[in-house]
């Protein structure tokens, strides 16, 4: 057909024939135009590593001499490891704690903003900044306030009369100190999208029911947490993504000590493959880490559309 | 505020619940911003200054050893040059891209319009330690580039060299989705117009729709400025063992790790300056920009 219509307006030069041409077809032209050399990048830099970490996840390599095809060798020596499986539940520990306190600590300073407070400006500066900071810089720093002897929370345990904390022999403080570190960084973003999702919610709501009757906790029960439904799977389930792949603060605080009892997923992922050079070990682990993230992106998608269609 | 309490202390609980809302929000944000006043002050006290207290710094008078000698060393430089070099890159490259994907998304109709889409968005659920192994052993394997033979032996490849740093990353699907979203609340009709009047694509896309996309750019430009001011794992993994092209994250970490024992105990008021001074560039921009950050965060939050 194409060729019909081109010969009914008989293009004199092969110019004029590319512009009609471009004109007609002008939208798939741009399209594959554009999108061409940038799916091809996408292939090679996201498609093609999803792939390959999955095939080393079933060979048994260290980088240098020939790679042996393992099957599912290397999943089974995760489950049946006890070292992994410590980590992968140190992992589900951090990550849940974190996220709870967090989501619940950044949901009441929300709602303590969103009451007209004066220097709102200050307050959410002061709650947001920290999660700017670069985690590295302030893991590498924050071993300054736990360092036995000579450190800040030594100073202050001295100076209460209390014996030291030494967090190389103490589990819990390794631990405690990792979540509050970890939700100091992470609390602000919690606590801006609650704010944003408050601010979403109209005045006029919030008065009617207060006509009703509505206070105090019957409020936030009945009026403001149904409203914020779809906030609050957001802030849990990226929270959740987030507290899985922390990283930074394990691996320059305790680096996973005292005896893997703070060692997560992502610092022995890292110490496998760049370390013990144990590829098929460390692809194994990025591929489950995969797997349960999926789930979780999943889970959002669903409740998400759920909390959407509640709504309609 | 004290005096209020003094006035009425009972006849009005809507004030002492005021009273109350203040007294957490400042108690709360005194705690939060706590560790960086001490890193603030810690790092403007001499170490005997430093180590005379306890729950926060007390200089006796203000120590700028720690800061001029920095500022005068050519590390921070080094990591600011390097540092920049990839804001910039990882700035231009994923709004190109997030510019055009949005206007073939929204402008274009083509068949598979919608599966290329998914396919580009499905990335969002890839945590980032998949991609890093893999990408690893291709820049390390790279043929034919530092020292490597054509199969992909004998040298480094990549590895420790600028591309490891440049490469991967620049197709970020969020930015994508978003530009896609601002692009959809803007009216054809000015690309209508614009096509009567002779233009082509390319004018359309820099004199009509950047100027547009104005806002939403700023908050890509904002959230790439932190994320590669921040970054520490990229640069660990491919580019770890070359200190020249180290950027900001890395540099300061690892400098702040070896800050020698001084006069019998560790230098701390001076990690904590270098902590400050890498930290206050994040700060100034958050402080200028504080409406874009809210503005991106809650374009993180609600719109698929």
């Amino acid at each position: 057909m194409e060729r019909t219509v081109a010969l009914q307006s008989a293009p004199s030069s092969s110019r004029e024939r590319f512009n009609l041409f471009y004109s007609r077809h002008r939208h798939t032209m741009e399209a594959w135009i554009i999108l061409t050399p940038i799916l091809i990048y996408y292939v090679i830099f996201y498609v093609a590593p999803v792939i390959a970490n999955l095939f080393v996840s079933f060979i048994d390599w260290n980088g240098l001499q020939e790679a042996k095809w393992v099957g599912l060798a290397n999943f089974e020596a995760f489950i049946r490891t006890p070292l992994y499986i410590q980590v992968l539940v140190n992992t589900l520990f951090f990550a849940i704690t974190i996220l709870l306190v967090s989501a619940l600590l950044g949901f009441l300073v929300a709602m303590a903003l969103n009451e007209k407070v004066k220097g709102l400006g200050i307050y959410r500066t002061m709650w947001y900044v920290p999660t700017l900071t670069s985690a590295a810089v302030t893991a590498q720093v924050a071993n300054v306030f736990i360092a036995p002897g000579t450190g800040v929370i030594s100073g202050i345990m001295k100076s209460l009369g209390q014996p030291e904390l030494i967090w190389q022999i103490n589990t819990d403080f390794a631990r405690v100190f990792i979540i509050v570190f970890a939700i100091w960084r992470g609390v602000g973003s919690s606590m801006l999208l609650f704010l944003a999702g408050l601010q979403g919610i109209s005045t006029e709501v919030i008065d009617a029911a207060k006509v009703d009757g509505a206070s105090g906790w019957r409020l936030i029960r009945h009026i403001i947490l149904p409203l914020l439904r779809p906030m609050t799977v957001f802030v849990l389930v990226t929270g959740l993504i987030n507290g899985f792949q922390i990283f930074e603060p394990i691996l320059l605080i305790t680096n996973g000590q005292p005896g893997n009892t703070t060692n997560v997923m992502m610092t022995q992922i890292y110490k496998d493959a760049f370390q013990n050079q144990d590829f098929g070990m460390a692809a194994t682990q990025a591929t489950i880490m995969l797997l349960i993230l999926l789930w979780a992106s999943f889970l959002n998608l669903r409740l998400m559309g759920q909390s959407s269609t509640d709504e309609a | 505020m004290a005096t209020i309490t003094q006035d009425k202390p009972t006849r009005s609980p809507i004030r002492i619940g005021r009273i109350l809302l203040y007294l957490f929000l400042i108690s709360t944000s005194l705690v939060m911003f706590y560790p960086l006043l001490f890193a603030l002050v810690g790092g403007l006290s001499s170490q005997a200054d430093y180590f005379r207290s306890t729950w926060f710094p007390t200089p006796s008078a203000l120590y700028f050893d720690n800061w001029i000698n920095f500022f005068a060393g050519r590390d921070l430089w080094q990591w600011v040059i390097n540092t920049m070099i990839r804001v910039a890159w990882y700035i231009i490259v994923p709004a190109t891209v997030a510019i055009l994907c949005g206007y073939v998304f929204t402008r274009l109709k083509f068949r598979g319009r919608d599966l290329v889409f998914m396919f580009l968005l499905s990335s969002m659920m890839v945590p980032g330690i998949v991609y890093l192994l893999p990408t690893f052993i291709g820049f390390a394997r790279f043929p034919g580039v530092g020292g490597n033979d054509i199969f992909g032996q004998g040298g480094s490849g990549f590895i420790n060299t600028w591309p490891a740093l440049l490469l991967p990353g620049l197709v970020n699907a969020f930015y994508i989705f978003l530009m896609r979203q601002v692009y959809q609340t803007i009216p054809r009709d000015y690309e209508e117009a614009a096509r009567v009047d002779g233009a082509n694509t390319i004018q359309i896309l820099v004199r009509i729709y950047f100027p547009l996309l104005r806002s939403a750019l700023i908050v890509l430009v904002i959230f790439q400025f932190v994320a590669v001011w921040n970054d520490y794992l990229n640069p660990l993994v491919f580019a770890g063992g070359n200190k020249e092209i180290a950027p900001i994250a890395l540099g300061a970490q690892r400098f702040i790790k070896g800050t020698a024992i001084q006069l019998g105990r560790p230098d701390y008021p001076r990690m904590f300056a270098v902590a400050t001074i890498v930290t206050l560039p994040i700060m100034a921009l958050f402080i200028v920009l504080q409406r874009y950050f809210v503005q991106g965060v809650q374009g993180f939050g609600l719109k698929g």
